[in-house]
């Protein structure tokens, strides 16, 4: 009897002593985040994480190329009913912090640090090559500055997320505050990361050091802290590395794709939408071809503003009839050729961005345009700002012209070279210069903001000062962190 | 003392019995009749054994018996099933008439709970049982469908009407925003579904409802537990029974919708599109609900064998089935083996198995009820070639029909083995182990075609390619339980206890893969396999997709403690304590045990001595219970934070992919189980010797800690849009259930009459946090993404919700005096401002009906008279409404259904139906759409007719009975569509019709025949 006692001792033992592990269960086909990264390969796919984040649509300030359209270099464009109560209020600065698009774009950057941050945290845990461990987080950290100085210079200062697991309130931080993070990312970037040179092959279009310094220079501009930018602009330039291609339409087009002008750009895919980024598919040409939807029209007041003969103006504008290797552009049958207001007066004409165009007729093709983050020609020109307002007109005139040189294209009746060396006219200047060369890329809206200029150039459009220099905090976050989370200044 | 005496007894009859085999002259004989006290017909086929002994004999078709009897037999033994046993002392008789107790009659009727049987009057749960009579009068795939209108507090409803599909049980309203079914226990076995059991099979199925009930099932009890228990041959049955069944009948569409004829859509398409017809007397009429059609045989056979040696007992039962649906091209098969065996080691040892193999075979029509609905009536289904004509913007039904092949087959085999052990007389161990076993597949295939327009251009209605999916599951589980009884009665203290602990592992997993473009068209050549598969213009074989995993919501490992006691003093107080400790794989270490206790109380007032003297009274109870049960039917995954591959960086020029991972969205390790806490009140009364039995619950049950998809803040970086689940709302059911029941039986007439029904009162109490987002679940949506259903605090979970209409604008004066939307015209819907703000947007949409009926009921009559029998079950619930999301949907021309004939044509024509469009405003998403689902239906009437006795007898027959049955005879309903009974396992889309396969009228004949 004693015996069958010990028997059931056991054996109630050894049940319960295998209990704990008959209750595990760990989920089936997908790797937990406890267990990644933890190899040399793992590091290598969270890294290449933090790229994949940089052709999400919604990155691209979320889906919708709103920072032209708040510009005067663009309108909502499309057929006018397409978007209109999503994307149309951006064009007159009538959204709400409830507008679309808001929340997109803020998830995605936010995405993207997290992505940054899985291999800032984790890469060093890893037992593999210290060198390329270090590259992978100079990467990650070049990624995640990136990201936040779309944050900061759309919301002003935001939660700051440096962990993978951050608690679920935080709240904002300044601006100042985001700036420092920002500023130490990418200087950690321009220690540890190659020269763009000397990635070959399959690593062409990783965050270089040269990359990193021309953000940087672009964060100083940002800052108004014109020495460290004229520093870290120069050095790109004199890198050697770079230079602008002979053709200005190369310097966006497929010709040019990670070619001398190519600082820092999102490599995608034709053919497959999984492989490819929706951004040029999103203003592509409507209709005939169908190439995408048709948004950021160019505005009248852009297509006007250029020199005369620019020849930079058919790089940036497609118009009906223009035939673009080999091919008609017809444009949509649902858009008016040209709008007018109730006074009668010619306001938009069906127009399309030029530097979006990739050869071809086929919507999916369309996918594959490679977005310039950064070229050349914005750190010339970033160099020519910088030192112009470091008192070196004359080396700013240098880069400037520069520019205006590749843009006349051996043409010597056109875009002659600037030679005003007044301060507060180069300034103004070398903002139109900006224009005209970045046009339709992003930047007009931000340039405008941070040169102080936004308030005369859009208060037409509806721009209030004090207000519209940022967005609203979605009102969806704002509402999840049941307050924690403060909306902008008058919003 | 006593026992002693009997002892020498048995000696002395023993050794009587050692010399009867040599004195064979000194046998008596003993005759007589049994009858069945409920109707005092003769009752055949009862066992008789002489106690202590193998020896006896079953009464014939009139119930009388001729039993030899030796020296030394004293007691003889009547039983039957659904009787109480009897035992009567011979005492010298040679001839004793019997009249047995129907078990129904009696108070003491043996009920199974959980882990154990209670009598009746010792129960203090809320469980209603229905028994193989009454389950076998439905033919069907499902057999909880013998539930419907049966058991007070269940709500059943179908599907669709396709061969094959499964239904909807809710017991006691929707406990959850997940899933919100049953469990069921087959023998023991804990499973999700019983769609595999062959009705015949089935001996009793019981319903759990209160905690005090399902408590014992701890975290899986808290949407109520059916417990099934299957054939078993009697103890001691002695002699073998036979019994076949066959059934045949035919069915046919019970009602179609009315749609408008050719000549009143071309009419109507002219007042949109003017000119469309020229002359709308001679456009052609379809009636494409009539093309698509037919009517269909169902046939179902089933052979049991039972018997039992003095040392075993077995049960074989066979089924086939076979149903063609009304829709061509759908069909179901099955095929069900049966086998249940006790073999009885000793007195105290015994062993045994129940096992069932169901193989099945089905064959899915496509969704074509949709297509006739829509499909204009003008339109011809053939050219005059014969050829399929085109019918625009839905496609040719009958094309889609004659393209498409689609099929499922399977096998389950659901069993287990136990031993059970009585030591020291009152314990009594067992131990269980068992299986359930499945394997699916599926495949599909469309061949190439194209349909042409009449100018000969290819219509949209085509296949470029042809088409093959092929998909298969695998599913296996294990369930070991381990339990000891108690049963003791010390004087008046009656203790009933089980204690236990149980194992249980789910896994399943599936495995896909799709392909394109076949060699050959023919059935022969459906596998993939990439020699096969050619493409058109470069021979390389075109695998579209494959795809592999497990089902998250059946993958998981279960480790429990149960505990139950239930404690009767003096037959009038009892009280039952129950507990249950589960612990589940699918929670992270801290989360993953839980305890789910029950506490009821009883109080037998009949047994109350001041209540002797009231002679009409046979049976007063009052209950009480209150306990908390779990739901787990969770998803195990949403507990880990994964790791998300698929994604790419594209490095390189030209461009190239190179593969990524990263951190998917956090999951969230905090989860715990959906906790449901019960209260029920309960009172039972007989009266007139419990010919009119009564039986009323009052149920409560809150349902907290709901799993929720909740928006989590952007900064975690889990992308947008994206949701992570939550324990973070709170759902509430209550409601009255009455049964009553009043038997009768008057000379050679009699019947039994019984009224049902439940009232359901659902209410969400809380969803989300306490900020404005997530405050709702929104679900219910259309083919055109536009939601119907809003669950908000304070309405019924699945809600509908739109506008509100009060009328048509009649005159531009009306329109310009209302707010109205843009798209407004005069002639068009006036939806209410609700909210008064002046203007009319999306947040005028409000409330506008429930899915769930708030009250369901059932009426069931049988009568009997000499031989023949008849039995009439009628169901219907109210309060529920249906939202016609067939007739909604409208982004192209489709037909219309009849009411559009009564549209607006001016001012004052009409005050409900506005001017015909073929979509857009007027078919936004509103009240006008919401039906009443109310309906009461004749489910079933069944008329048999026993054979008389010396016929049967001459063909060496027991028993043999003919009947003519109809399902599904006649339903009154408001309700425009197939049928009111509209399913939906999602509770936040239930109650939309999407145009669904309809349900059937059966007409059926059928013969049994026991040998």
């Amino acid at each position: 009897m004693k015996k069958y006692f010990y028997y059931s001792v056991f054996l109630a033992l050894l049940l319960l002593s295998s209990c704990t592990k008959f209750l595990e269960s760990n989920p089936q086909g997908v790797p937990t985040q406890e267990a990644f990264p933890t190899t040399a390969a793992d590091a290598l796919l969270s890294t290449n994480a933090a790229y994949a984040t940089l052709r999400n649509w919604y990155y691209h300030s979320g889906g919708f190329p709103i920072l032209d359209i708040m510009s005067d270099d663009a309108h909502k464009g499309s057929n006018p009913n397409d978007g209109l109560n999503t994307v149309g209020p951006y064009n007159n600065f009538s959204i709400t912090p409830t507008q679309d698009g808001l929340d997109r774009w803020w998830s995605a950057l936010y995405q993207g640090v997290k992505r940054a941050n899985v291999v800032i945290e984790k890469v060093p845990e890893i037992n593999m090559d210290e060198a390329l461990a270090t590259r992978y987080i100079a990467e990650a950290r070049f990624l995640r500055g990136l990201y936040y100085f779309d944050l900061v210079r759309a919301w002003g200062g935001v939660p700051i997320v440096t962990s993978t697991t951050p608690p679920l309130e935080v709240s904002r931080s300044t601006k100042e505050e985001v700036y420092k993070l920002i500023e130490e990312d990418l200087l950690f970037a321009v220690l540890n990361l190659p020269a763009k040179g000397s990635y070959g092959g399959n690593n062409i279009g990783r965050a270089s050091n040269g990359a990193a310094k021309a953000l940087l220079a672009k964060v100083y501009l940002f800052k108004k802290d014109f020495i460290n930018a004229e520093k870290y602009a120069v050095e790109v330039i004199q890198s050697g590395e770079y230079n602008l291609e002979p053709n200005f339409i190369d310097a966006n087009g497929k010709n040019g794709q990670h070619g001398v002008e190519s600082v820092f750009e999102v490599g995608a895919m034709e053919n497959e939408s999984a492989l490819g980024n929706q951004y040029a598919n999103t203003q592509g040409v409507r209709g005939t071809p169908n190439r995408g939807w048709g948004f950021n029209r160019p505005s009248l007041n852009l297509r006007y503003s250029f020199e005369t003969e620019d020849p930079r103006l058919k790089g940036t504008i497609i118009d009906l009839g223009d035939v673009l290797d080999g091919i008609t552009i017809l444009g949509d049958g649902t858009t008016p050729d040209e709008t007018y207001d109730d006074d009668g007066n010619l306001v938009e004409v069906e127009c399309y961005n030029r530097k979006v165009w990739i050869p071809g007729t086929s919507t999916d093709t369309q996918f594959g345009h490679n977005r310039r983050l950064i070229r050349f020609a914005d750190v010339l020109l970033m160099a020519a700002e910088a030192l112009n307002e470091n008192g070196k007109p004359g080396e700013a005139l240098i880069h400037l012209n520069r520019v205006r040189e590749r843009a006349r294209n051996g043409n010597p009746d056109i875009l002659p070279d600037i030679i005003e060396t007044g301060k507060d006219a180069l300034r103004d200047i070398i903002l139109n210069e900006r224009r005209h060369e970045l046009a339709l890329e992003g930047h007009r809206f931000w340039d405008l903001v941070r040169t102080g200029k936004a308030a005369q150039v859009l208060g037409p459009n509806g721009f209030i000062s004090g207000k519209h220099e940022l967005l609203p905090i979605p009102q969806n976050e704002i509402d999840i962190s049941q307050g924690v989370l403060t909306q902008n200044p008058s919003w | 003392m006593k026992k002693t005496l009997y002892f020498h007894k048995l000696v002395i009859a023993g050794l009587l019995m050692l010399f009867s085999g040599f004195q064979l002259v000194a046998q008596s004989q003993i005759s007589g009749i049994v009858t069945a006290s409920d109707n005092k017909e003769t009752l055949p086929g009862v066992n008789i054994v002489v106690k202590g002994t193998t020896r006896g004999t079953i009464t014939d078709i009139d119930g009388n018996y001729i039993l030899d009897l030796l020296p030394g037999d004293e007691v003889l033994q009547y039983s039957f099933t659904g009787y109480e046993t009897f035992e009567t002392a011979i005492a010298g008789r040679n001839e004793i008439d019997v009249e047995l107790q129907a078990i129904s009659e009696l108070l003491d009727e043996i009920v199974v709970i959980g882990y154990g049987t209670v009598r009746k009057s010792d129960l203090t749960g809320a469980v209603s049982s229905i028994k193989s009579e009454e389950i076998s009068k439905i033919t069907s795939v499902n057999p909880q469908q013998a539930l419907q209108g049966k058991v007070a507090g269940v709500h059943v409803t179908s599907n669709s009407g396709a061969p094959g599909d499964g239904v909807v049980v809710r017991v006691r309203g929707v406990g959850t925003f997940n899933n919100s079914a049953p469990i069921y226990v087959v023998d023991g076995m804990i499973l999700d579904d019983i769609s595999f059991l062959n009705s015949a099979d089935i001996v009793s199925m019981e319903v759990l409802k209160d905690a005090s009930a399902t408590a014992i099932y701890g975290s899986r009890g808290a949407n109520g537990v059916i417990l099934v228990q299957t054939k078993t041959a009697e103890k001691g049955q002695t002699r073998t029974i036979i019994n076949f069944n066959a059934e045949y009948g035919i069915q046919h569409l019970a009602k179609s919708i009315d749609l408008l004829d050719g000549r009143q859509f071309a009419i109507i398409s002219n007042e949109i599109r003017p000119g469309s017809y020229n002359n709308v007397d001679a456009v052609p009429n379809t009636d494409w609900q009539d093309l698509i059609f037919q009517t269909a045989p169902m046939q179902n056979y089933q052979l049991s064998i039972s018997g039992a040696t003095p040392k075993a007992e077995y049960y074989i039962g066979m089924g086939f089935m076979n149903q063609d649906g009304i829709v061509p091209k759908s069909s179901y098969q099955r095929i069900s083996l049966k086998l249940n065996n006790t073999y009885h080691v000793n007195d105290k040892v015994k062993i045994g198995n129940n096992f069932t193999i169901t193989p099945f075979k089905q064959r899915n029509a496509p969704n074509v009820t949709y297509q006739a609905y829509r499909a204009q009536p003008l339109l011809e289904p053939y050219y005059a070639d014969g050829s399929f004509g085109v019918v625009y913007n839905v496609g040719n039904p009958l094309a889609d029909l004659a393209y498409s092949n689609d099929y499922r087959s399977g096998v389950r085999g659901v069993g287990n083995l136990f031993v059970e052990a009585t030591i020291f007389n009152d314990f009594i161990l067992k131990s269980s182990y068992g299986v359930d076993a499945s394997f699916h597949k599926g495949k599909s295939f469309t061949p190439a075609y194209t349909i042409y327009n009449p100018d000969g251009t290819a219509s949209q209605q085509n296949n470029l390619f042809s088409d093959l999916s092929k998909n298969s599951s695998d599913n296996f589980s294990w369930l070991w339980e381990n339990t000891v009884n108690y049963n003791k009665v010390i004087q008046k203290h009656n203790i009933n206890a089980v204690a236990g602990f149980t194992m249980q592992k789910i896994r399943s997993e599936y495995f896909g893969m799709a392909g394109q473009n076949l060699i050959r068209d023919a059935e022969d050549f459906w596998y993939i396999q990439p020699s096969y598969i050619v493409d058109e213009t470069n021979n390389i074989n075109m695998v579209q997709s494959i795809y592999n995993g497990v089902d998250a919501g059946q993958y998981y490992s279960m480790m429990s403690l149960l505990f139950r006691t239930n404690y009767t003093y003096d037959s009038r107080y009892i009280a039952t304590v129950t507990f249950r400790r589960d612990g589940s794989s699918k929670f992270r270490e801290e989360n993953r045990y839980s305890n789910f206790p029950s506490f009821a109380l009883g109080w037998n007032i009949i047994n109350e001595s001041f209540m002797q003297d009231i002679d009409y009274l046979s049976n007063l109870k009052l209950r009480a219970s209150w306990g908390k049960i779990g739901n787990d039917k969770i998803s195990y995954f949403d507990q880990f934070s994964i790791v998300q591959s698929g994604l790419f960086a594209i490095f390189g020029n030209p461009d190239a992919a190179f593969p990524a991972a990263t951190y998917s969205k956090s999951g969230n390790p905090d989860l715990v189980w959906e906790t449901t806490t019960q209260t029920d009140i309960g009172l039972e009364l007989g009266f007139f010797n419990n010919r009119l039995t009564a039986e009323f619950d009052y149920y409560n049950r809150q349902t907290d800690d709901i799993l929720i998809d909740l928006s989590t803040p952007g900064h975690l970086g889990n992308g947008q849009g994206q949701k992570v689940r939550y324990n973070a709302a709170s759902v509430l059911n209550r409601g009255f259930e009455f049964n009553l029941r009043w038997r009768e039986t008057l000379g050679d007439f009699n019947y039994s009459i019984g009224i049902l029904g439940t009232t359901i009162h659902n209410e969400v109490l809380r969803i989300g946090g306490n900020s404005g987002i997530d405050s709702v679940l929104i679900g219910g949506y259309l083919g055109n993404g536009i939601p119907v259903t809003l669950s908000s605090v304070g309405n019924p979970i699945g809600a509908f919700y739109g506008y509100v209409t009060d009328g048509i604008f009649q005159t531009q004066a009306e329109l310009d005096a209302y707010p109205h939307s843009s798209q407004a015209d005069i002639g068009d819907l006036r939806f209410v401002d609700v909210n008064g703000d002046g203007k009319l947007d999306g947040n005028d949409r409000t409330y506008i009906g429930s899915p769930i009926p708030d009250f369901i009921f059932g009426f069931n009559m049988d009568f009997g008279y000499k031989s023949f029998d008849l039995s009439v079950d009628i169901q219907g619930q109210t309060g529920n409404k249906i939202f016609n999301g067939k007739d909604v949907v409208r982004p192209d021309p489709y037909n219309f259904e009849e009411y559009v004939w009564d549209r607006w044509t001016g001012p004052g024509t009409s005050n409900t139906e506005p001017k015909a469009s073929f979509g857009g405003y007027n078919y936004t998403p509103s009240d006008k759409f919401v039906l009443d689902g109310s309906f009461i239906r004749l489910r079933n009437v069944i008329f048999g007719y026993s054979l008389p006795t010396h016929l049967v007898n001459s063909l060496n027959l027991q028993k043999m009975r003919v009947y003519v049955k109809a399902t599904n005879l006649f339903t009154l309903t408001k309700y425009s569509g197939y049928s009111p009974e509209i399913g939906g396992n999602d509770v936040v889309s239930n109650g939309i019709d999407y145009g669904i396969y309809p349900i059937s009228a059966v007409y059926s004949f059928g013969i049994n025949v026991t040998f």
